[in-house]
């Protein structure tokens, strides 16, 4: 244990140097871990655990019947009603994480040929957006896309359109907003990618006359894949989940599933039903999850 | 294709920056309605906003919230990460997941679980329950922060304070927080920034006496539009990337998306 104490051997003796600072030593260690532990288990574990036991219980004007038990509240959410719902979120995520990857591969492939400095402030650029407020994004694209917003007043002064165009308070507003306001989860992997790819694998390739497409397709796109699934998996996952951005932008008629467990819960007051909706879009949104990483891995393993 | 690629990233930086560049501009018109391009510049609406006490208050409480659930979580996080980095726990990658399993769950979700539990319990419409919340989100970001820092830190220099005598609590504040500094105070802030503009699981959970300043924006979003709103979105900007170069400077983005 004493002999590799020199500050410059720090790194070269991580693999080789046992892990424990002391061997067996379990009470400092579990001391340290306990507190967050019990504390997630306490604020996070046990409400997951309480919505799940919520939704097999019936409603009642009282609030939850816990007298009772049923499978009510998850037949309530094959109304064809509450399933468009759900539909239209997934419809709406997916293309969003669909345009998203489009308008960052010319992005990420522009920024991995600039300057280390350059690239420091282009990456503020696109990290910023999403340390703003939600609503303060949703409020800025208000005031360019509503009817009477800067797009369209331009616009019809230049006489270009006769009547203002419907830009929000419908899915358009809200592709927009989230594609804004999400840019980067699917950016930075893609960038990271971008980065590591051989230069001299692009100029042999079309030093032998590949096409640029052709080069896309054959070296840069397999190469990118993995971060491009993972950041859109992510980008995905969020966007399923966004609230104020869908509520701000879509307006009434693009109700969401976030939207409406909203009215669900703290209109209607229906917690059990509330619940239940909560655990269907945990449920669709972890499986869709999974099965794209398993689509992930499997192509992989193909192209390997 | 060169110029068409520049052309491209010149339109998407437009993008990305058009929606906050408008509020800030609008911010400093002097019209009811929202009047670009205007003939003069006027700093009615921030006075308009400390005129608002449910502004003022809002952002008092939010920083309050932030400050101790950035706190709460950085210190704890802290804590149970040095013990998975250089321990051999048993179940250390269960507990790993486990704390990074908050970004799995939606942020509705949690919401809707957090809305019913914090009722069922009586913390509903309470500070506390606000908290608890708020450090339950920022923990996976204050943690892949701090794992980061720490694996930067050779355990050696920690061995050798122990031989020369240091406690394990004393070594980690004299030895260990100094050298992973940066990287913790980049989770801490990282930590703040989100806690601080976090709607979605909020709107769920505030009650009327606690409603954050975005829950209030987001209210009065849904309610009204006028300048006033610009105003007070141009302060959260300015602090968004007060925070932003803060960040940028002790190298918090570096790990960012790797």
């Amino acid at each position: 244990m004493a002999s590799a104490i020199s500050p410059d051997d720090g790194r070269c003796c991580e693999a080789s140097a046992p892990r424990r600072a002391a061997p067996g030593l379990i009470w400092f260690p579990l001391a340290c871990v306990l507190p967050l532990v019990v504390l997630m288990l306490g604020f996070f574990l046990w409400p997951l655990v309480g919505a799940i036991v919520n939704s097999f219980h019936p409603y009642s004007l009282a609030g939850i019947n816990t007298a009772h038990w049923t499978l009510a509240n998850y037949r309530t959410l094959l109304d064809p009603f509450y399933l468009g719902v759900l539909w239209r979120t997934v419809r709406i995520s997916f293309l969003i994480s669909l345009i998203t990857a489009v308008l960052a591969y010319p992005v990420a492939w522009y920024a991995t040929r600039l300057r280390p400095t350059a690239q420091a402030y282009l990456l503020i650029l696109y990290v910023a957006p999403w340390l703003v407020n939600v609503a303060v994004k949703a409020f800025g694209w208000t005031v360019l896309l509503s009817p009477r917003g800067l797009i369209n007043r331009s616009l019809m002064s230049l006489g270009l359109v006769d009547s203002p165009l419907p830009l929000m308070f419908n899915e358009t507003g809200v592709v927009i907003g989230l594609v804004h306001a999400h840019f980067m989860f699917v950016l930075l992997p893609l960038w990271a990618a971008l980065g590591g790819i051989d230069r001299n694998l692009l100029w042999a390739a079309s030093g032998l006359g590949a096409t640029g497409s052709a080069v896309f397709r054959s070296i840069v796109l397999p190469l990118t894949l993995p971060a491009l699934l993972a950041g859109m998996i992510i980008n995905f996952t969020i966007n399923m989940a966004a609230f104020a951005t869908p509520a701000l932008l879509g307006g009434s008629r693009v109700q969401v599933v976030s939207t409406l467990a909203y009215r669900i819960n703290l209109v209607d007051l229906n917690w059990p039903l509330g619940a239940a909706m909560a655990l269907v879009l945990l449920a669709v949104t972890l499986g869709l999850v999974l099965a794209a990483q398993r689509l992930g891995t499997g192509r992989r393993e193909a192209s390997a | 294709m060169r110029t068409g690629l520049k052309l491209f990233n010149g339109a998407m930086a437009v993008f990305m920056l058009a929606p906050l560049v408008i509020v800030v501009l609008i911010s400093f018109t002097p019209e009811e309605y929202f009047a670009l391009p205007t003939t003069h510049w006027s700093l009615r609406w921030y006075r308009e906003v400390f005129h608002y006490p449910g502004f003022v208050d809002a952002f008092l409480l939010s920083l309050r919230l932030a400050l101790l659930s950035a706190f709460v979580a950085t210190g704890l996080t802290f804590l149970a990460v040095y013990a998975l980095v250089r321990f051999e726990l048993p179940g250390r990658k269960t507990l790993d997941g486990f704390f990074m399993s908050p970004l799995l769950v939606p942020a509705v979700v949690f919401g809707i679980a957090m809305l019913q539990f914090l009722n069922l319990h009586g913390l509903y419409n309470s500070f506390w329950g606000l908290a608890a919340a708020h450090v339950m989100i920022i923990v996976p970001f204050a943690a892949r922060a701090i794992m980061a820092a720490l694996h930067d830190v050779p355990h050696q220099l920690e061995w050798a304070a122990m031989n020369l005598g240091a406690g394990r609590l004393g070594t980690i504040w004299r030895i260990t927080l100094p050298l992973a500094g940066r990287g913790v105070l980049a989770g801490f802030l990282f930590a703040f920034i989100i806690s601080f503009d976090e709607v979605t699981t909020t709107i769920f959970i505030t009650g009327p006496a606690y409603q954050t300043l975005p829950v209030r924006v987001y209210n009065y979003l849904t309610d009204q539009i006028d300048p006033t709103i610009a105003a007070v979105s141009s302060m959260l900007i300015l602090m968004s990337f007060g925070l932003i170069l803060a960040l940028d400077r002790i190298g918090g983005f570096k790990r960012l998306g790797r």
